[in-house]
């Protein structure tokens, strides 16, 4: 299954992606995160031990987590805010470390982590209008720490508010093909 | 400078973390208003306290490679409400990692917030290996020797209203070697192991959530 995170409160980007999946008989689940009640993580502690793996704030985060253990591609959908991703899609990647896997690793020489679902590929989809060259080196070094930290495979993309079918159609494809 | 007009934000949810700590020692220095960041509610009383301050320190853990979302929520509404008019703006962000790279992004959105703005960005602090510190002293730090004089060097640029070069966080926390990497990750693997399994877990079982639900 491919899973969508997506923030439409500025832009249908993450709609325009579910249909291009769609329409190439992907599997897909979509979830709009500005539309749901997900509260920040509170660094509590207790996914990493007293509640090992499972994060204890009783929302809809709650519905989420079951997916992105499961899923084989997680694609967020973010307006590009600051050379990073938005609040709506950042309170998820925060709540996202109660299913990481808490001991650390070694990748290039570098001391990692990883995620409990070790398939996982993982997307992230920026968009605006015209966004400037230094916001999106950032959204795609961003893109790239969470990679390295995560220790999945991946990649970021970019594109603009108004992107066409079209245009969505090959950021698509591209994930699909990986 | 006007004490009054200085603004400490901390953005950690841990009152007596390392991020509050690293702010404290700026306050004990310089003085001015120290506030945490509400986790929840209105941030329009919090906004106009920054529009209405001279100089604003940001302080926060880094939350997978930038600083948490709450902070991503003020800053979209301190753009939005708008009406800067120059305030210097520093950052200081810290996590567990030993690496600049990974905690770097929080200070590059800093500066883009602040360059769309109209707030003027001073430079920050990066400071590496600050979970293991978990708010004891820098003192206790394990770079202490270099890192101490260069987080002092940093207040004293914003006591004096300058720009800090990021040559200064830098230059005094290279990356780990070989063994000390191996070492570390075998460590802090072996503090979260033993912490899951007091609590009666298997580290290598499947997560809660495939067997769950
Ligand atoms: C949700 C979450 C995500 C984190 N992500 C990272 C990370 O990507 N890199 C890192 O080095 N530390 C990470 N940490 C560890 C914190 O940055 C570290 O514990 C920090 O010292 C906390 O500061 P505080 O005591 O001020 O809250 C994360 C912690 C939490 C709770």
């Amino acid at each position: 299954m491919t899973l969508i995170i997506s923030d439409n409160s500025k832009g249908n980007i993450g709609m325009i992606l579910k249909e291009s999946f769609c329409a190439m008989g992907i599997q897909v689940a979509h979830f709009a995160a500005d539309t749901l009640n997900i509260k920040p993580c509170v660094s509590c502690n207790s996914c990493g031990g007293k509640t090992y793996g499972r994060c204890v704030i009783p929302d809809d985060m709650q519905q989420l987590y079951p997916r992105i253990v499961r899923c084989q591609a997680l694609v967020l959908v973010s307006p590009i805010v600051f050379g990073g991703v938005s609040y709506h899609i950042k309170k998820v990647m925060d709540r996202m470390a109660a299913v990481g896997d808490p001991r650390y690793w070694i990748k290039d020489g570098e001391i990692v982590k990883g995620m409990s679902n070790k398939e996982l590929r993982y997307y992230m989809v920026g968009f605006g209008d015209n966004i400037s060259e230094a916001e999106q080196t950032a959204f795609l070094c961003l893109h790239k720490e969470n990679q390295i930290i995560m220790n999945v495979s991946g990649k970021a993309f970019i594109c603009d508010s108004l992107a066409d079918k079209q245009a969505i159609n090959i950021i698509a494809r591209e994930i699909v093909d990986e | 400078m006007n004490k009054s007009e200085i603004l400490l934000i901390c953005t950690s949810p841990r009152r007596k973390g390392t991020s509050a700590m690293l702010l404290e020692r700026v306050r004990a220095a310089i003085g001015g208003k120290m506030i945490f960041l509400p986790q929840s509610g209105s941030l329009n009383e919090l906004v106009s306290e920054m529009q209405q301050a001279e100089t604003i320190i940001i302080s926060g853990p880094c939350y997978i490679n930038t600083y948490p979302a709450k902070l991503i929520e003020l800053l979209e509404t301190a753009s939005f409400t708008g009406g800067f008019s120059g305030q210097k703006i520093y950052g200081i962000i810290n996590g567990g990692m030993p690496y600049i790279h990974t905690h770097k992004h929080g200070l590059t959105c800093l500066e883009l917030f602040a360059d769309k703005n109209n707030l003027s960005w001073q430079g920050g602090f990066i400071l590496g290996v600050g979970a293991m510190l978990d708010g004891k002293p820098l003192e206790k730090h394990m770079s202490r020797r270099k890192v101490v004089p260069a987080f002092d060097q940093f207040v004293r640029y914003i006591t004096s209203g300058k720009q800090s070069p990021d040559s200064l966080y830098i230059d005094v926390q290279s990356p780990p070697g070989k063994l000390m990497t191996y070492l570390f990750s075998k460590l802090l693997s072996s503090m979260v192991v033993k912490r899951i399994k007091k609590y009666g877990y298997d580290p290598e079982a499947p997560n809660w959530y495939l067997s769950n639900r």
